[in-house]
Order: structure tokens, then sequence, then C-alpha cells
């Protein structure tokens, strides 16, 4: 029988020494609900989950989604779930020094001794850290080496709707929204352990449960160039999804962190799914359809949320904020309510137009640190090809408003590198950025202008799986390069702040979200080259990398630069994620007609 | 509405040791809202509660009297306060006393001049050789650093079962030498890492310290902030 061990805290202790924010390893935050180990009678009757998110404390404990797993996991009287993060390079350093195995946080159970691990993959840049963690936690990474059952490794999230670069290292995957599905798997993991089944027979336990991928069922089959000529067995992982999302309360008693985190509020998710339709965007494919959670309800849990975690801010979440339709009885509402606590609400994505400049104005409540814009494109041109439904004329006019309103602050958010994209457009960033400058001059009193900021965010378009542009090809390193070069050259200095994203780093991600099978050697390799952190700017090592598809014998530009093929079979045909392929196909032959309408 | 201000001690133990000052602050300050505690805030655009605290405590070390002053709007008696408060914190972050204290109390940062550490150390080789150091040249160096306040330096060996190798050593050091002589902030790790290398020739090391208590300097006497608002 495997016996569950942990880190005594005094061992614990000796390991902090000089070690950077040590309170990211100590847990004792308020709100865990893990099982006290102590009180377990019997473990073999006590399914034990490691939820990780493969970043660090501060950006992991900012995420929603584990929070709600965690929740749900621990509710259970059979389940308990405990929490695991990226240790940061110099605790790990001392972890591999010390040899001592990476451990969760709230039992400090070593990671090989749970039965299920958990990871949610956020994006593509993670991919390094979660083989960083099992090796870090004494685990081989190849899930075909791993011949014993447990620990079983599973991965979610938004990025593995394409499972493909994942599959080499995962028994299972789940695509879509967990929260309906893992108390069924679980179940099984439970039913396995009491009568000793093995990993085979848990897989095929599994299999019918939506959203349930395991590599091993299927046999892909490639031409030579790395193309899909047909994948075995013809049927499709479908996507979990919740359909009746208030079934699902918002978790109002949530893990209070400890140390400064990212974002440090009472998160509410007000409404899954975007309906605008923007081509490039995977969200608003991935989350479909539309469901808005009840206001009513909303407002007494957003209530009893920060009540429960004294918290002065409260976020409600969601991909298009202005979209939900009761928005300002929601917003209303919830500060009516808790007028005498100094509370702050954000909208992270909400959209400005004039209509909501007044929600912006009731949540900024005297706090105007800025707005957001994301147009995306710099020319009308632009934006009907990548359809995102927003004029100039309404941003300058929306603009306007703010700078009357005593907003001295703007983001915009642009891409470079979009499909049919010409220079005229990329000046047309610039012209957009100039006259919100002029709008501003033209209404700020002197004193505010000095103050008056855009901070200009600019970022490499990637093609994603499940957009109008999966096909489409990303643009060369160099001509993004270029790209940047021109808007660096070109945009005003005086009040601008510019910032991007190395087109290096984006290369990679989109070879990521665009990888098949043999992508999964390509993480393996990069990562024992010395790929982690990927997402942060220091750590990002592109040598790494290339390093990676060279011994993996694969170019990276197969996924990136290259066009693919209408009829070409995708890596991720695997999935069917609810929106029929030939809807997105439309969609991109429609931005092609648009292209040449205004040429 | 009715302004009070609370004075209360709280303690700081094993996890929570591992937290900054920082943390330790929005810690309370969520307790305080959780508590149902109407906090006053500051005026402006960024509205801050009215909340002082004592000097910060290096990271890792446990402490026995931490000290803050709040603001609050509400007539609240100072054991309902730490009742209420008791409830919302953690074990390792418990008040232990709370006062009402007069809204023009001078701040816990401006008057703490005074904490107390001991520090449990530990011999391979016990017995005469350390107490022949301390009461001699080392013990000189230990009080004649200038973060220590040599006349209240204290040395106790602690028999017992089999622990006859374990020295307490009390040592009060200045939170803050005093304005007149010079304006040194007692930077308790540059006094330590001194220690340590002092200590190492004797074969002793320091296993734990804990930060037992500060003091205010009143008539020429030591208080503790409780006690100067008697
Ligand atoms: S980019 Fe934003 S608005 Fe457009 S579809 Fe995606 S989530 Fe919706």
């Amino acid at each position: 029988m495997r016996t569950v061990k942990t880190l005594k805290f005094k061992e614990l202790e000796s390991l902090l020494e000089n070690i950077q924010k040590p309170g990211r390893y100590i847990n004792k935050e308020i709100g865990t609900s893990s099982k006290n180990l102590s009180r377990i009678k019997d473990p073999c009757r006590i399914v034990f989950t490691a939820l990780v998110f493969p970043d660090i404390y501060e950006v992991g404990m900012s995420n929603m989604g584990l929070q709600i797993l965690y929740d749900i996991i621990n509710r259970s009287s059979y389940f308990t779930a405990e929490r695991v993060y990226s240790p940061w390079l110099d605790f790990e350093e001392r972890l591999r020094e010390q040899k001592v195995k990476l451990f969760s946080l709230e039992n400090r159970i070593f990671l090989d001794c749970f039965d299920i691990i958990g990871f949610s993959a956020q994006h593509e840049m993670l991919y390094t850290n979660i083989l960083n963690i099992l090796n870090l936690g004494k685990i081989e990474i190849i899930a075909e080496k791993r011949g014993k059952i447990f620990p079983l490794v599973c991965a979610g999230g938004p990025a593995v709707v394409n499972p493909q670069p994942l599959s080499r290292f995962m028994d299972f995957m789940v695509v879509g929204e967990a929260e309906e599905v893992i108390t069924p798997i679980l179940e099984k993991v439970k039913a396995c352990k009491k009568n000793c089944r093995d990993k085979k027979w848990f897989l095929k336990e599994i299999r019918k449960i939506d959203g349930v991928y395991i590599p091993d069922f299927y046999k892909f089959y490639y031409f030579k160039d790395g193309r899909v000529r047909s994948i075995e067995p013809g049927y499709k992982v479908k996507r979990a999804v919740v359909s009746d999302l208030d079934k699902f309360n918002i978790v109002t008693t949530p893990i209070i962190p400890s140390i400064k985190i990212i974002h440090e509020r009472f998160s509410v998710e007000i409404m899954r799914g975007c309906r605008r339709g923007c081509r490039f965007c995977q969200a608003g494919i991935t989350y479909r359809p539309v469901r808005q959670r009840n206001a009513v309800s909303l407002i007494k849990q957003s209530i009893e949320g920060i009540r429960n975690t004294g918290y002065d801010e409260i976020s409600f979440l969601s991909l298009s904020s202005a979209d939900y339709k009761d928005i300002n009885y929601l917003v209303n509402g919830v500060l009516s309510n808790l007028k005498t606590e100094n509370l702050s609400i954000s909208l992270p994505s909400l959209r400005l137009d004039s209509f909501n400049i007044d929600i912006a104005e009731l949540i900024g409540s005297g706090r105007k640190t800025g707005l957001t814009f994301a147009p995306e494109a710099g020319s009308q041109r632009m934006r009907d090809i990548i359809n995102k439904g927003i004029t100039e004329k309404e941003m300058i006019e929306c603009a306007g408003i703010a700078f009357k309103k005593g907003w001295e602050k703007i983001k915009l958010y642009f891409m470079i590198g979009l499909p049919f994209e010409k220079y005229t457009d990329i000046e047309q960033i610039i012209l957009l950025v100039r006259k919100v400058i002029y709008t501003a001059k033209d209404i700020l009193p002197r004193q505010k202008l000095k103050r008056f900021r855009v901070n200009v965010s600019i970022n490499a378009f990637n093609p994603k799986p499940f957009t109008a542009f999966q096909w489409a090809a990303q643009n060369s390193v160099k001509t993004l390069k270029e790209k940047f070069d021109y808007i660096i050259r070109n945009l005003p200095r005086r009040n601008v702040k510019l910032s991007w994203t190395s087109p290096y780093r984006s290369k990679v991600e989109c070879a990521l979200s665009r990888g098949n099978i043999t992508t999964g050697k390509v993480i393996e390799n990069a990562w024992k080259a010395g790929a982690k952190f990927d997402n942060w700017t220091d750590c990002f090592k592109f040598d790494a990398w290339e390093e990676g598809f060279r011994k993996a014998g694969a170019d990276i530009d197969f996924y990136t630069t290259r066009e693919i093929p209408e009829d070409e079979i995708l890596p991720w045909d695997i999935v069917d994620i609810g929106t029929k392929k030939q809807f997105l196909l439309k969609e991109y032959k429609k931005s092609i007609k648009s292209s040449k309408l205004q040429d | 509405m009715k302004e009070v201000k609370l004075r209360f001690k709280f303690i700081k133990r094993s996890e929570y040791k591992y937290l900054s000052h920082l943390d330790i602050t929005r810690i309370i300050i969520r307790a305080v809202r959780r508590a149902g505690v109407k906090i006053k805030y500051s005026e402006g655009f960024n509205p801050k509660p009215k909340i002082n605290f004592s000097n910060p405590i290096p990271l890792g070390i446990e402490s026995l009297a931490e000290y803050a002053d709040l603001v609050i709007l509400q007539d609240l008696d100072a054991m309902d306060f730490i009742d209420m408060m008791n409830t919302q914190l953690p074990k390792e972050l418990k008040l232990v006393k709370s006062k009402v204290i007069a809204s023009k109390t001078a701040s816990l940062m401006s008057d703490i001049s005074v904490c107390l550490y001991s520090f449990r150390l530990k011999t391979l080789s016990p017995g005469k050789g350390f107490k022949d150091g301390f009461d001699g040249e080392m013990g000189e160096k230990v009080k004649s650093h200038p973060d220590i306040l040599n006349s209240i330096l204290k040395l106790e060996f602690k028999k017992g079962y089999n622990v006859k190798d374990i020295v307490f050593l009390k040592l009060f050091g200045y939170a803050k030498i005093f304005k007149e002589r010079n304006n040194r902030i007692f930077k308790f790790n540059n006094f330590f890492g001194f220690f340590q290398d002092l200590i190492k020739g004797y074969n002793v090391r320091v296993d734990y310290v804990l930060k037992e208590e500060m003091f205010i300097f009143k008539h020429n006497n030591l208080k503790t902030p409780m006690e100067v608002v008697n």
C-alpha cells in the first residue's frame, strides 16, 4: 500500500533560509479546505488530488478556475484537494540541492504520493513548467513509462483544446469546462483505488465522460512532412460544457492569499462565452454558448463573498462584461448594498462605447486609473477583416467623454501581423494613437495634460486552433520585427508608453498552440535545454526552443509561417469544440472577401 | 459618528513569521473588515484604513508582541474587539490585548524605542567555556554593540532534563536609537550577523529567536505600549 508522506514544518524551515518570499511556500491561508491528514482514518478510501498551477504562487492564486475545482473536490467527504505551484528559481535550486521532492502547500504531501495530479494549462507557455514540476516531484514525465496506476497525471484548461502537444505526458486530458465532470472522474479513481484496478481499467471507465481525451486510445497517422494523414477511431471528444451556470455557485469562501498576489480581489464570474465573433479570438469559440448568471443571485453572492473575505475590491469577470444584460443593475445593486465598505469594482473586460462609459464612471468612483480599448487593428479595413465591430468615430467620441469626465490614462491594445495586413494598416495604428492624443489635448486642462498617458500595447497575431484564422500564416520573426520597428520609429513619444511582446516568444507560442504529436518531443527537448517560465520575459530562452525543435527533427516554420490548406486534417480535429469547422471556414472566407473589397 | 481609537497587541508565530510586515497589515485589515468592524478611512482618491503598526519585524522571527493602533467608527469594548478579531484570525496570528486609547496618543513607530529579543543558544561543548567568555571579552563585545542596551543584558542558563547545553540569552536591543544620540534604526539582521560570528568561536549557535516585547522609554523606565496608555 502507498503511504502518504509529508514534509515536516521543521524541514521546510531549514529549506526556507534566504529564500525570496518564503510566504509562497507556507500555506495556512484563510479559506483552505483540504482534509486534515490526522483525521483521515483510512487513506485508502480518500482520493488525494493535487491541483497544480504551473506558475508561481502569485500568478496561480490569481486564477479562478482552480479555486472552483478545489471547492468542489473538498466538499466531498471522499476526496481531498491540495494546491501546488511552481517554486521560483531559488527554491527550485534549494529543493534539487537538498534532494527534497516537491510537495503540496496544505499538508506538504510529496507530489508522488497523490493519487491524481491535475495541471491547469492556462496557456501554452506553461508547458515546460508542467514537465519541471513532474520532475521536481520525481515523477516520470512520459506517460507511457509510468507503469503504475498512481499517480495519474492529467491536464485541463484553455490550452488543451488542442490536446496533441501534451499527449506525450498525460494519462488523460479534460477539454472544456471541468465543473461537472470532475466528480465522476474522481469517483472512478476512488473505485480504482478500492478495488486495486489498473490504469487500463480506469481509462476505459472514464472514456465516455464528456471532455475526456485519452491519448492512448487514439492513433494518429502522419505524412513524412508532419501533416496528419488520418486519425483513428473517427469519433471525436466532445468539449465538456456546463449547461446551467447557476447550478454552480460562485465560490464565496475562496482561499485568501497571505502574500500579495497579482489580483487581490473577490472574483465573480458573471457570464461565460462571448457572442462578438472576432475572427482571431479562440475564447469566443471555445466558451460558447453565451450563458449569463442570474443577476439577483449574483448580487447576493457578491455581498456574501465580500463579507467572507474582507476584500475591498470585487471583480466581475466575463469575456465582454458590457454584454451582460443586467450590468447596470448588478453594479448598482452591489454598490448600494456595500456602501459603507469602501468597495471598488472592476470590470476587466469592459468594452468601451459611449453607452457604458457611464458604468465605467460608476465603478471608477474616484479612482480613474485607466480606461482600456482593444481596437486590435488601426484601420477600419483591418477591423472588418477581423470582425472587430468598433469604429474609430465611436472610439474617439468615447475617449472624449472619458477625458471630460476626468480620466487621464488610456490603454490601447493592438495586434500586428494579422492576415492580409499591409503597411497602410499599421500606419493607421499610429494615426489612431495620434487622434487620441489630439482629443486629449483639446479637452484636458493643462495641468492634467502633463499626467496624460496613452499606454499602447502591441502583440503579434497568433493563429489559434478553433478560430476562423486557424489556417492563416503567422508573420515571420523578421517581418514582425520590421513592423515593430516601424511603429517604434513613428509612434509619438510624448505621453505615449509602448509595450510589446518578443516576436520570438509569439512564434513559440504559435508553434505550441498549433502543435501536433511531435510538439511533445519539442517541449521535452526544450525543457531539457533549460526552458522554463517561458512566459517570463527574463526567463524565456529562444535558444532552448530552437534546440528543442532541431532535436525533434521538426521545423518551427511548419507550425507558424505556413498557411494551412483548408482540406488538411488538423491535429485538433479530434475535438468537437461545439462549433463546426465549416462555420469557421466560412468566416475565414468572409474575411478574405472583406480584404479584397477594400483593396 | 463616534470615533474610537484602539491599541491592540498580537502574536505572530509559526508559519506566519514568514509573512512580511505588509502582508500582516493586509491580513489584519481584511480580518477587521470580515469581523464587521466599521473602519475609519482616510479622505481622498485612494482611501486607506486608519491603522498604524509598530516597527516591522525581520522575516522569519516569531513574535509575542506586535502592536497596532486602529481608528474605528463604532463604540466597541476592547474585549469584544479581541473576540471579534480572533474568530477571524488563525491561531498563528491572534490578538492578546486591546485597549481604547486617547486619539492623540503618540504613534507606536515614534514611541517604541526598545525591543526585547531572546535567543536560545545551543552548544556542543556545554559549561564553562561559554559562560566564561560571556562574562569576559565576548560579553563585553555584545554589550558594547551600539544596538544593545547594555544595562539589561541577561544570560540565563537553563538546566533541566538533559538540556544543560541550552542557554537562554535575553538581549534588549534598541528598536531605534534615540534621536539625540544618532538616528539609527535597529537593524536586527546587522546585529544578528555580528552576534553569530562572535559566538561561533565558542562552539555555540543560535537555535531559535523570539521577539518577546517592545518598550517605550518613559521617565527613565521601560514601559510596554499597553502600559503607557494606562
Ligand atoms: S476578442 Fe473579446 S469581444 Fe472579441 S470575441 Fe473574443 S472575447 Fe469576444
